[in-house]
Formats: structure tokens, sequence, C-alpha cells
């Protein structure tokens, strides 16, 4: 069954209960970290260089790291990643109206748009019991379309793209920028990019077209958000049980217009990001191993089925499937699980090394699911959120980032692992445009303005890098827009049916009653869940796991250290250099870059163990 | 719109100057374009990129520095088209010098790299004035002592062993930058008022960057904290803000005008009700009953007609949406009150059911009369005792009463004015006597008639009438004939 590490069974009817005969359940013992090594390294080998990076640029929010490397051997010893902004939203919701937490929570991140005031409002659907109507659920599919139209390209372009560009490259890698002048582009035909040197161009700072571009691209899907949802980030309309937006065939139009003019550019950049890839691979193969880390990712899936969705959590597993994007648990590149219950079961946060206090006096209040199946003391709806803060110590507590896992293990989120667990779940429904193949997503797009109509397909990789991410973004970026144009088609439909109907409550009613709910929905860096519990017309628990906690998480109690922190120790050191003066750590960059951090809260690197650290609270996205 | 991406002709990035420091520094790691975006921008300038600029100044830093902060003022600044970022960036615009942006977002390096030019700014060392921009909250770091800050940016001293360093709080930060600076500008409810971080059962103690200051603070320009609120932002405030300052500096413009909590006076001087597309359903009576209704949001929980706001008549991007203009209640981001003095959100404000009722009662009185007139505005004046309108064959059913109001109202609405059209008085005719053609065809009333009343008029007139012509009389089976005169 799907749970190797946790004190779970499943009976002949698959449902989940504990493991007879153990102990205490969900019990464990904390690891401590052993730092000793790479002390002694950094006092007698010359080459060994303890390196602070704060603040580490061009990610979203603040982030430091500090990094062992050997620059002899070119590895990378010892990452740690910190987050150092917390800001306390979980705390501050505690004990608030329910009414005040799709608006608040959405002021986590700046940066996903409206990805958080969803995920309240699905939590709170669970909580009221309430559906959505197809119409509101239309427009919620093609908001957070529109939103990782803005999220992904600039994170493409603008903060990541810039360590392709041809000032970079020709001062980290010489030999690269000679081979990039002779080297022909495979798709020039599309992107208009004769030799690679022209692309790279394009990519610098200031001055370069696709840098350019992707300043003014972001700009017609915000403007088509704010069409429908008043502004970005934090959208004025989304209320439990659907929106209050007021749609019109007006609104409808300057929606789809907009969306085909950003598809235009989204389908070059495939072919951008594909050359890219393909020029680092060719000329090096070790890139292959920039960012690499175990093929083990956790997504919630996004994109309700508008006649599907009901809002419980009973019927979770099925309406789950009917997403566009399946939600999906990949361990060692296999799919595991798609069922949202066993991905709610298996969560759970640590922080022996971050800076909250633990709550195992608060009790377990929630041993189980409103299901019936077995929760941890530290599941979500049993966590509580109690910060202290400390001094930072490589062996105890560095970070403000918790440590969520799934079944005890280190899991990585993205936009890519949403594009994997579909691809490999085969189980979304047959869209217009969109495919599940097994192995592949296929995306048929329509004819744009400047180019045709053409098929692109996402392949689950052979290799797990910082390239694959990149890449996995960029069809993403395709994908999710085909979503909101599918939506926009089926919101159509639906205004002609007369089904305009956007929300189910009239008004927003708060029930007086004990009552939990979860929201899985996804960021532009996937994974996303909201759990809340309430009590008397209160919120009395509200937990945030963003996708950025995940990836920028700290060493666990087992002694597993962050995706991050596993990343970039990962990394071989590639960059050309004749002395140690002159080393950039480029390859490092490119590795944590990829991860498209979201850090309106801090991250911190930490690699004793081989750990990064993740500050969720300060972040837009790790604000819990 | 579509704005055109104009890159630069001859600019270029890849071209080092002279004088380049950062390529000396002690050690490369974070440098990873060989440059800073400082070095990068003084390339752009200098390789003619920008033109000869109309004033003395040719660039000014601005540093943004993030206190707790969600990024969503750097998002929506992004978005900005009156003018762009990137028009700042590449000095598009005469008269406004080259913004040379300090951001953690956006530069080429990390690490000591990235905190040098702080660090300049701080010993007064650098070559051209500087704005500083904070976003986000300023933390309580007296709560911190003995540990990590709750917020920071770079460890100090640089180019330290990391054992000797401390990173630096962004209050700090401020401290040291504020009073050197040539304006302080808060962007974002969170740095003009606290915002969320800073609201009632928060557990860090975070304020405004006001509250910080204090009452006395000055820049080096004598200026207050400018406060660009909004959460977020509308990218194009804050742009335009700066904008008008630069050329202030400049000599090019005038001293921008703010109110009296350091708002540009011209965006935050009226509620964003007064501009509301949605304003006059209030005035009408008519309020939505439901989420998504098109009428007045005000009985949902709209706090719009006490917040200062222009979102209704700026729009939030290019023009577009804007939160009432969607669908969405206000809730008072831009205020200093915000999010605490607007909760529970979707809650009616307890100003809202009196004044509404009065609105109903408003409504019921003017909406009879308006429907009656509007009824009657929708129909040509051909349009008397039939309407060619195949999509309501009903719409020719008019009431007596509607007809008598009618009356009533042209006569009122024309009194001591003259009805439109050539009627009885000498003064309104051709001295000669001439008639426009249609007037000789079908007689004076010739512009309240349909053609199958001018047909009428035609044949009493014995006036030529072009067979197949007319769908109404002849049908539409009847293919048009040649000309038979």
């Amino acid at each position: 069954m799907c749970f190797q590490n946790l004190p779970v069974e499943f009976d002949a009817q698959g449902n989940a209960r504990l493991k007879e005969g153990v102990g205490i359940p969900y019990a464990y013992q904390t690891r401590d970290v052993d730092r000793s090594q790479i002390e002694q390294l950094l006092a007698s080998n010359g080459h060994v260089k303890d390196i602070n990076l704060d603040p580490v640029t061009r990610v979203a929010g603040a982030m430091a790291f500090h990094t062992v490397v050997d620059l002899q051997q070119r590895k990378v010893l010892e990452a740690h990643s910190i987050g150092t902004l917390f800001r306390g939203y979980e705390v501050i919701l505690k004990g608030r109206d329910p009414r005040d937490a799709m608006f608040i929570s959405s002021r986590v991140c700046g940066v996903c748009g409206g990805v958080h005031s969803v995920a309240s409002s699905l939590a709170m659907e669970m909580a009221f019991g309430i559906g959505v109507p197809p119409m509101g659920l239309a427009l919620r599919n093609i908001q957070l379309g529109l939103d990782f139209q803005i999220d992904n390209p600039v994170h493409l372009y603008l903060l990541a793209g810039p360590d392709y560009s041809q000032v970079v490259i020709e001062r980290t890698n010489p030999s690269l920028w000679e081979r990039a002048k002779k080297t022909e582009t495979r798709h020039g035909n599309i992107h208009g990019f004769a030799t690679m040197a022209e692309l790279m161009t394009a990519f610098n700072p200031l001055t370069g077209k696709l840098y350019l571009e992707g300043l003014h691209m972001t700009r017609a899907p915000k403007e088509a958000y704010s069409i429908l949802f008043g502004k970005y980030p934090h959208p004025q309309t989304v209320v439990p049980g659907g929106l209050s937006t007021t749609v019109s065939m007006q609104v409808l139009n300057e929606t789809e217009i907009r969306i085909i003019r950003t598809l235009d550019y989204a389908k070059r950049g495939v072919f951008i990001w594909d050359d890219i890839t393909q020029f680092f691979y060719d000329a090096d193969p070790l890139y292959k191993q920039v960012g690499t880390r175990p093929k083990n990712m956790i997504d919630t899936g996004m994109w309700d089925d508008p006649f599907a969705y009901d809002g419980t959590y009973a019927g979770a597993a099925e309406w789950g499937d009917q997403r566009w994007a399946t939600p999906g648990v990949i361990m060692d590149g296999e799919l595991v699980t798609t069922n949202l219950h066993h991905i709610n079961m298996g969560m759970e946060e640590f922080v022996e090394h971050a800076y909250y206090e633990g709550w195992e006096n608060e009790g377990t209040p929630y041993p189980t699911d409103p299901a019936g199946n077995p929760l941890s003391p530290n599941h979500p709806w049993n966590k509580e959120t109690k910060p202290r803060p400390d001094k930072r110590s490589w062996k105890d507590r560095y970070t403000w980032s918790t440590s969520p896992r799934w079944d005890r293990q280190v899991m990585e989120a993205g936009a890519y692992a949403r594009l994997w667990a579909t691809a490999a779940a085969a189980k979304m429904p047959h869209t217009r445009f969109l495919q599940a193949t097994g192995t592949s997503v296929k995306i048929d797009t329509p004819q744009t303005p400047a180019l045709p109509a053409m098929e692109l397909e996402w392949q689950i990789p052979e290799t797990w890098n910082a390239f694959e991410r990149n890449l996995a973004r960029a069809y993403h970026v395709v994908y999710s827009l085909m979503v909101a144009y599918e939506n926009v088609q089926i919101a159509f439909e639906l205004m002609g049916d007369g089904e305009n109907k956007v929300a189910t409550m009239t008004e927003f009613r708060v029930p007086r009653d004990e009552r939990v709910g979860v929201g899985f929905w996804g960021a532009g860096r996937g994974f996303l869940t909201h759990h809340l519990t309430m009590d008397k017309g209160v919120l009395t628990n509200y937990q945030v796991v963003t996708p950025s906690t995940f990836n920028a998480s700290p060493v666990d109690p087992f002694g597993q250290p962050g995706p991050y922190e596993e990343a970039a120790v990962n990394t071989p050191i590639l960059e050309e250099f004749d002395s140690d003066k002159e080393f950039t750590g480029i390859d490092i960059f490119r590795a944590i870059r990829s991860f498209d951090p979201c850090m309106p809260c801090t991250v911190h690197i930490a690699n004793g163990d081989n750990m990064i650290i993740r500050d969720a609270t300060t972040c837009a996205c790790g604000a819990t | 719109m579509e704005n055109m991406i104009s890159v630069p002709m001859k600019a270029r990035v890849d071209l080092p100057l002279e004088g380049e420091v950062s390529r000396l520094l002690p050690d490369q790691v974070g440098n990873v374009a060989g440059a800073h975006n400082s070095e990068l921008q003084q390339r752009l300038l200098e390789s003619g990129g920008r033109r000869d600029t109309l004033g003395p100044l040719k660039k000014v830093y601005l540093f943004w520095l993030p206190g707790m902060s969600c990024d969503g003022c750097t998002v929506s600044t992004l978005g900005a088209t009156d003018p762009s970022i990137e028009e700042l960036l590449t000095g598009a615009l005469p008269g406004v010098p080259v913004v040379v942006l300090h951001h953690y977002q956006f530069q080429m390096e990390s690490g000591d790299h990235f905190t040098l030019l702080l660090e300049q700014a701080d010993a007064g060392a650098l070559d051209a004035p500087y704005i500083l921009v904070y976003e986000g909250s300023i933390t309580d770091e007296h709560l911190t002592v003995g540990a990590e800050p709750w917020a920071a940016k770079g460890s100090l001293p640089t180019w330290a062993p990391a054992d000797q360093r401390q990173r630096r709080s962004t209050p700090e930060w401020v401290r040291r930058l504020a009073p050197g600076a040539a304006v302080t500008i808060a962007i974002g409810t969170c740095a003009t008022w606290g915002g969320i971080p800073a609201s009632l059962g928060n557990p860090t103690g975070a304020m405004s960057m006001m509250d910080f200051l204090g009452k006395d603070y000055r820049s080096s320009l004598g200026l207050p904290v400018v406060n660009v609120p909004g959460c977020p932002p509308i990218g194009d405030d804050f742009t335009e803000a700066v904008t008008m300052l630069l050329k202030y500096m400049n000599g090019q413009g005038p001293v921008p005008e703010f109110d009296e909590l350091g708002r540009p006076a011209w965006q935050f001087g009226e509620t964003v009700h007064l501009h509301c597309p949605r304003g006059a359903w209030y005035e009408e009576g008519n309020f939505a009953r439901e989420f998504g209704g098109k009428e007045c949001l005000a009985e949902i929980g709209c706090w719009g007609p006490v917040v200062n706001c222009h979102i209704t008549e700026r729009g939030f991007i290019n023009g577009k949406g804007g939160c009432m203009v969607a669908g969405g209640a206000c809730i008072g981001c831009m205020s200093p009150g915000f999010p605490d003095k607007f909760t529970p959100f979707y809650k009616r404000p307890p100003q809202t059911t009196p004044a509404t009722a009065l609105s109903r009662i408003h409504g019921a009185l003017t909406k009879p009369l308006r429907r009656t007139t509007q009824l009657e505005r929708n129909r040509e004046p051909r349009w008397r005792s039939t309407t060619p309108s195949g999509w309501a064959p009903q719409y020719d059913n008019v009431t007596i009463a509607h007809r008598t109001f009618e009356y009533f109202y042209t006569r009122i609405q024309y009194f001591r004015s003259e009805l439109p059209g050539r009627h009885e008085k000498d003064e309104e005719k051709y001295a000669s006597g001439y008639m426009v053609p249609p007037e000789a065809a079908y007689g004076k009333e010739y512009a309240q008639l349909l053609p199958d009343r001018r047909a009428d008029e035609a044949r009493k007139r014995g006036t030529y009438q072009r067979p197949g012509l007319s769908p109404q009389a002849d049908g539409f089976e009847t293919p048009l004939q040649g000309d038979q005169e």
C-alpha cells in the first residue's frame, strides 16, 4: 500500500486504519545533526570554502543560504537554506471570524495571486457543507490558469532566465559562449533566434528581448485576471461557494482575447527552453546533474470539473480524480496514489529545526479525519503555530520554515509535479485540448496570432534536474493556459444555457458549531493546502502548507534534508575559474532557482547533512 | 491596448566600462554576470540607450527594501503601464532620470555583492541621489534580541567569516538610509499603515513606516514619508508618484501634491464610491442580493463609500479591472484601518442599512419616472403607432398613461426652447421657400414617418416611388427591380 513509514494499513475495502501492535503510533526519535566532518574540512583544507550568500536574489522573497563547497573536488559539501521572515498569518487568523480568512490568507503570498483565497474558500466550503455552481467553478479555473501566466513567465525570463544569458555565460563559462556562437538553434523557425548566442543575448537583463518581453507579457493575463477578479494579486471576488464576479459576455470576451494573445507567447516559450536544455546537455552531460534529486513529488491537483466537485471531504477521492490536474504522489518516479484522502492522511509537519515550539502538550484534537482515517499528531489539523525567535544553529534551529513530509519522506512540489502526476495517472477526463497518456501530457493548441495550431507533448523525463524543471514549467504555462481557454468555452456554454449563477450562498453565513475543512489546491509552484478548524463561529486553528514549505524545508527529525538542500549538494561545479577567488556559484544558483523559490519569506539552505530550509511564514508563500 | 516592447536600439549591457569595481572585490561568489546591475545600467546609459535628457540628473538610485511583505507590491508594480517599469529602467522618458533599481528580486548579483550598494548608500558614497522604497510592515526587533531578526537583508560585515557576521534587520537599514534618501516611499498597506502583519492578534509587533520613523522624520528633500497604499497597490499609482517626484527632483515638474497622510492627493483625494460604475445603482436604490449580482455591492459588505481610493476610475492595470468593477466588495485595503476596522469582511457595514434605506426611497420615486422616460428615449421619432422591431412585437404597445406622461414631459423639456425640426415659424424656414427633398416628397412631418406612411403620403402627392425598394411593402421574396423611370 502507499504508506511505507506511517503506522497505517488498509483493510480489504481499502479503508485505512492504524496498524495493530504499534506501541505509540506516530512516535519518532529525533536524529542529531553531525557537522564534525565539515568543520574539520573547513579548518584543514584551503579549497573548502564556507560561502555565505545573503541574500539570494532573483527569487521571490527573501532568501539566504550558507554553503560549504570544495572547489578542488568541485563538489558542494553542505548547504543551509534559511528563511528569515516570519509574519504570523496562522496566528493572526486564530480566533478570527472565518469571513476574514480568505482575504487575510490571500496576503500570504503576493506572487501567486489568488491561490490562497481559493484554497481558503475550498476549506470553508468543506466546513460549511456547500458546493459551487458550475459557472463559479469554470471562472475559478480560468482564474488559476491565468495566475500561472504571471507567475511562471516571471520566473522563466526575469528570475531564472538571466542565469542563461550572454552576460552570465560569457563570465562563468567562456567556452560555452564560444560554442553558443557556433551552435544553431533547433527551433529558430519558431522563436526567431538563429544561434544559441542570439538566444542567450535575448536573455540579457535590461536590454534582452526575452527579458523585456517577460516584463510586458505578464500584463495581458493580469488584465484578464483583473477583469474577472478585480485585481492581481489578491483577488477581490472569491467567496466560499463560488465567486462574486459579475459575469457577462463582455467579461468573457475580454478574457478570451487576452488568453489567445498570451498563448502565442507561451507556445514560443516551450521551444526556447527546449533549445536551452538541449544545448547544455550536448555541451556537457554533467549538466544533467545540476539540481538533481530523487523523483519524489507531491501534488494536490487543481482545476475542478464544474460538474463533479461537491465540496465534501467524503467525495474528495472522486472529485479529485476529475480535476484537470490529477492529485498524486510520485515516489522514485512511480505514481503511488491519486487519492486526496491518502495525500491528506500522509501529511505531517515537523519543527525540530525551525523557530517554533512543539505542540505535544496540546493533545491530538483530531485523531481521525472526517472519513475516519487515522491522522498523525503532527498533521496540520492537530498542529499549533507557536513562534519562538531563536539563535541560528545548524545543529538545532535555523529557519522559520517547518518540515512538511509525506509518509515521512522528502517531497518536492512544483508546477512540474502537477504535470507529472497528471501524466502518470492518466485519469484526467479527456478534454478538448488536453490528454494524459500515462507517460506524457499532450496539449493541443489552437492557432494563435503568430503561430499555427500545434500539438505539444510533455514527456515524463528520464533525468530530473534544474533544466527539466524549467522546461516542464514552460510546458506548464501552455498547459494551464489551455485549461483557462477550455473553461472560457465552458463558461460561454453555461451562459448560453442560462447557468449564470456564480455562488451557492447569497449571504456569507458562518455556522456556529464545530467544523473542519481543508482546501486542496495548487500554487504556481505546486502543492497547496489550507487546513482549518472552527467552533462557535471563530477559527480555532488555521494551517497553511505551501509548495515552498516543502521545497525549502529544513532537515527533518529523521535527518533528511529538504529538497533545495539535496539539490544543491547534488550539483557538480561546472563553471570555469582559474583561482578560487573567481568562483561565482552559478551552478548552485541554477539548481536553487529551478525550484522557483517563493520566499516572500526567506529561505535558508542548510546542508550540513545536506539540508536546506525555507521559512514559510514570512513568505508570501511560506507565511504559515 | 498593447504596448510596444521596445528594446533600446544601441544599448549594450555586455561591454564592460572602465572603473567597474565589482570584479575587483575580494571574491566573486554571487557576481554571476561579472557586474552588478548598477554597472549594467551604467553600460546601458553610456552605450547610447539613453538619449540626452532634460534636466541635470542622469540617474537616481532606487533602493527597494522588503520587510514583512508578500512581494505583492513588487508584482503589482511590474504590471504598471503609466509609466512602465522598463521605461523607467531604460531611460525611455525625457526629463525623467534613469532609475537604477536595487531590488532583491531583480539583481543579477547576490550575497555580499548585493549588499555593497546598500553599504555605499549608507556611507554617502553614491554618485547620484537615491530614493528609498519600503515594502511590507516594519518588524519590532526589540522582540528578537539575542535571536535572528524577524526580517533581514544581508550579513555584515561583508567578506567576513560567517561566524563573525550579523544579519542586518531591515528596520536597521531603514534607520540608516532614510535620513539620506531624497524621498522615502512606503509602498503598499503594510508599509504605509502596518497592514495584515500588524493587525490585532499578530505575534510579531509589526508596524508601519510612519509609526517607525515618527512625526519628525524628513527626507533630504524635506519630505515626510510618502505613502502609496493598497493591498496590493495599483502599480500605476506607484510608478506615477515616483515619476512625478523624479521630474520634480530634476527640475522638470512641480512638487507633487500630497494629502495629510502623505498620499498622492490626486490619487487618493476621493472615495472609491464616487468613481464607482455601480454607484448609480446605489443612487436608484438597487442592491445586489447575491454574489455575482450586477447592482451596487453595499449590502453584501462594500465599504466603498468611506474609503479613499480610485481603483474604479483608474482600473487595476492598464485601465482594466478594479474591485467593484469586477464584482468585489470594497474591504478598505487602502485605508489605515485595514484590516481590523473593516472586519468581519462581508458583514454589512453599520452605516449601510440606513443609507441604503434612504436610497431605496429615493429610488422608488425616481425609478418609475426614469423608466418611462427611458422607454420613450428608446423610440425613434418615427415610431409613433407601430414599431418595426421583430425582436419584441409588443414594443408597439404604448399605454395611454405613457403617452400622457410623455406629452407633459416634452412640454417641460422644450419649455422656452424649440422642438427640433422646421415647424411653423418663419425663422425656422428658408426665406426662399426652399424645401429639403423629403419634405417636398412627403410633407413637413416626413422625419416622423416610417416607409409605409411615406408611401401613403407619396401616393397622395403623386410622387414617384421606386418599385421593389420597400421590404415592408413588397416582402423579401421580390428581387430588386431595375430602375424603370
